[in-house]
């Protein structure tokens, strides 16, 4: 008796404690609630010198993609890797997306060639091997006729190439290209020391603040491309938000109803380890924390019709038992022990296809199978401590005098079953004869 | 132990029974997807959306009411910006949960087209059109699937599916005997056949697309498939302990089908009144994809009460069959 009652007092402890975190976390909602984008960039080899992405492309991939998402000033940004050639990026709230798109996804390569003649005469563009790498800064600037240009400052190896090649080009051209496209061809009049170049041209002030950004941030490894994009609107977002609270309201109450009303006084016992259920469960998607989505939510409501399973196991358990004319100790001892083995396994072919949906799905359906698997396993403490304690607690080990707790008739009682056990189970359920 | 002497359901003595009622539930949905896989142009068995193909949809919510007029002509004002063979759809909403938002959204507008990628200005055209057809259309949702992450994704869902029966067979092998193992895993596949089945109806005759989430709600399924399962088969395994002299094995079945029947129903109509709760009053998104798990919970429970205790009892038959085939004498 003494252990049920400590075990009473932890289980208090913890809704406490649960409830405290509740009340002092804000739960982390997922871009389709508060409104967002949700962009997946892949890496493209076409066209470029490299074969294969290997990871330490994507790293550099990572790095320079977050640089930029950082440019656009938004919080909470997520650029995360998704298996071996993409990029998950979520931006929340709302802005110019059709800009933020095309500025994520842009190279950025810079290149400086040196001019070459072909067979025919034609003029080639052939890469010196200075590129936007070699640099240590960009800036905009104007030039002495008031034209907006574009400052560069090499590191010190790059302003040694810088050098050498504009030694050796005296008398002809140089042409820098940015992403394929050539901002200027100037005539190399003399080797230029110092690692400063401008670069000159019909810019506007968009164009160039644009690519000095996207300088800084760094030219990406390889060129990544939108293969998926997901934008939810805040106003969606919200009416989500609002429909997914009142389902769960509904669908939670619908459930301690029907189990009161079947069940009876071990149903009301239910229903309150189900509130505690919910709040144990909440305040660990807002300490892990657990970014709530709608899939995730539908995975939560969905976890509480499986934590009651849990409950009406035992209880069918142990109206059986009490059937057979138990005494409500044992019944209650024998309902939750042989109806574990059945919740053990069953419990465990959920979470083995929630980990194969957290390992192998999407970032919707990893939110929805994490929220189920810890629901699972919450439901496990609930359903089976927190019941079996408050129903010792508050039947003791008497007869059952009022079978209509139980939503028994008297006449059924002791009736109808005959009850068998191994002896082993006798001494465990405490059975004496 | 307890020894049942009154069966609500006898599994062993209407065998015939449940494997035709089985039958009959599974083959329209199987015909259905027969007939899907050979008109649709991607061949797939069921109507598939832009996560599986590729493409990009937009969502427009419009504070009034839409009628099909008004679609025939938004869709002639696309095709003439040159948006090729768009789709469109009215969603209505129910509104009476936003009266407190400025903005009442009463209908959206979903648009699908092709795939819309970052170079191209379509779906501002799109955009531009609505605004001078209706009154201050609101963006409300892109979705845009790149053609090849469709593959990945069919792919993705195949080899999840295929992880899932094997970490379940291997489970319930251990635990269990591999024959009931099987048992489960025809279980799941009885109950995967029928929900996809009557998704390829659902396409058939009112264009329902599976998603992307559609495949979360065939794994919730196959988990709660094999739940429902285990419970049985946990109660045969314990009967067998205590009465595999006495009864005969047909007798045991049905004894712990009937022992579980309560707990199997009340169980599915805990989790139908919560999945009910959010397809009636949750978001209009997650509607089709709690659609299919109300399905699949409810086909669930019917299989694990009548057809893989079936399939078992069946199995056992055939390996004695030389020995004891006295089953109908022996059932009650």
């Amino acid at each position: 008796m003494k252990n049920k009652i400590i075990m009473f007092w932890v289980i208090v402890l913890i809704t406490i404690v649960s409830a405290a975190v509740i009340l002092t976390h804000q739960p982390k909602l997922g871009l389709d609630l508060v409104g967002g984008s949700r962009l997946v960039l892949q890496a493209q080899t076409e066209g470029t010198s490299i074969s294969k992405v290997t990871p330490e492309i994507m790293e550099r991939l990572k790095f320079a993609i977050e640089n930029r998402v950082n440019k656009l000033g938004v919080s909470e940004t997520v650029v995360q890797l998704v298996g071996d050639d993409k990029l998950l990026v979520e931006i929340p709230g709302q802005q110019d997306l059709k800009q933020a798109k095309a500025f994520i996804g842009e190279t950025a390569k810079l290149e400086f060639k040196k001019e070459e003649k072909g067979p025919n005469g034609e003029t080639i563009w052939v890469p010196t091997g200075l590129t936007g790498k070699d640099l240590s800064k960009a800036s905009v600037s104007t030039d002495n006729v008031g034209k907006w240009t574009i400052s560069l400052e090499f590191n010190s190896e790059g302003a040694q190439k810088f050098y050498e090649l504009t030694e050796q080009l005296v008398g002809k051209r140089m042409a820098i290209f940015f992403d394929e496209d050539m901002l200027s061809d100037p005539r190399v009049n003399e080797a230029i020391y110092g690692g400063n170049a401008q670069i000159t041209g019909d810019f506007t002030y968009e164009y160039t603040e644009r690519v000095v950004n996207l300088l800084n941030a760094g030219a990406l490894p390889v060129p990544a491309k939108i293969v998926e994009e997901n934008t939810v609107g805040p106003t969606l977002g919200a009416d989500s938000i609002e429909k997914s609270k009142l389902a769960g309201i509904i669908g939670l109450g619908a459930v301690m109803l029907f189990m009161l009303l079947y069940y009876r006084l071990p149903g009301l016992i239910a229903d309150l380890a189900l509130i505690i259920y919910s709040l144990i469960l909440f305040a660990l998607f807002e300490t892990i924390p657990v970014t709530l989505t709608l899939a995730g939510i539908a995975g939560f409501i969905l976890s509480i019709g499986m934590a009651v399973d849990a409950n009406i196991l035992i209880f069918e358990r142990t109206k059986e038992e009490l059937r057979a004319g138990r005494n409500l100790f044992t019944a209650i001892n024998s309902g939750f022990d042989r109806a574990f083995t059945s919740i053990f396994d069953s419990n465990m072919t959920t979470i083995i296809t929630c980990t194969i949906l957290y390992l192998l799905g999407t970032s919707v359906v990893k939110g929805f199978a994490l929220t189920l698997a810890l629901g699972v396993i919450v439901s496990m403490f609930s359903a089976i401590t927190i019941t079996k304690n408050f129903m010792h607690l508050i039947f003791g080990t008497g007869e059952l005098k009022y079978p209509q707790l139980f939503g028994l008739s008297k006449d059924e009682i002791g009736k109808s079953y005959e009850a068998v056990e191994t002896k082993r189970e006798k001494a465990r359920f405490g059975i004496l004869d | 132990m307890f020894a049942l002497k009154r069966h609500l359901v006898h599994i062993v003595k209407y065998r015939i029974l449940w494997m035709v009622l089985s039958a009959v539930l599974l083959i329209p949905g199987i015909v259905a997807m027969v007939y899907s896989s050979v008109t649709y142009p991607n061949h797939a068995p069921m109507k598939v959306g832009i996560d599986y193909t590729g493409g990009t949809i937009l969502q427009y919510g419009l504070t009034h009411k839409v009628t099909n007029d008004d679609l025939a002509v938004t869709r002639k004002n696309l095709e003439e910006i040159g948006i090729e063979n768009p789709y469109l759809q009215i969603l209505n909403v129910n509104n009476d949960q936003q009266e407190h938002t400025k903005q009442v959204i009463t209908s959206i507008i979903s648009i699908r087209t092709k795939f819309i990628d970052e170079h191209s200005n379509d779906a501002e055209k799109i955009t531009s059109a609505l605004q001078e057809q209706f009154e201050n259309p609101e963006l409300i949702q892109v979705s845009s699937v790149g053609p090849t992450m469709g593959k990945e994704l069919f792919k993705n869902s195949f080899i999840a599916v295929g992880l899932a029966f094997l970490g379940i067979c291997i489970y319930l092998s251990i635990r269990f005997r591999f024959d009931y193992a099987i048992a489960a895993i025809l279980g799941i596949l009885h109950d995967v056949l029928f929900v996809c089945g009557i998704f390829s109806i659902l396409g058939l005759v009112y264009n329902v697309q599976i998603d992307g989430l559609f495949i979360t709600a065939i794994l919730t399924v196959i988990g709660f498939s094999v739940h429902d399962t285990i419970v049985v088969f946990d109660r045969i395994r314990e009967n067998l302990r205590y009465y595999a002299k006495k009864m005969s094995f047909g007798e045991i079945v049905d004894a712990s089908v009937n022992q579980t029947l309560a707990r199997s129903i009340n169980t599915s109509l805990t989790t139908l009144i919560t999945l009910g709760a959010l397809y009636f009053f949750g978001g209009v998104t997650t509607k089709d994809f709690v659609l299919a798990m109300i399905l699949g919970i409810a086909i669930g429970t019917y299989s694990s009460i009548f057809f893989c205790s079936m399939l078992i009892d069946f199995w056992n038959d055939k390996k004695n069959s030389p020995k004891s085939p006295a089953k109908e004498t022996l059932a009650v």
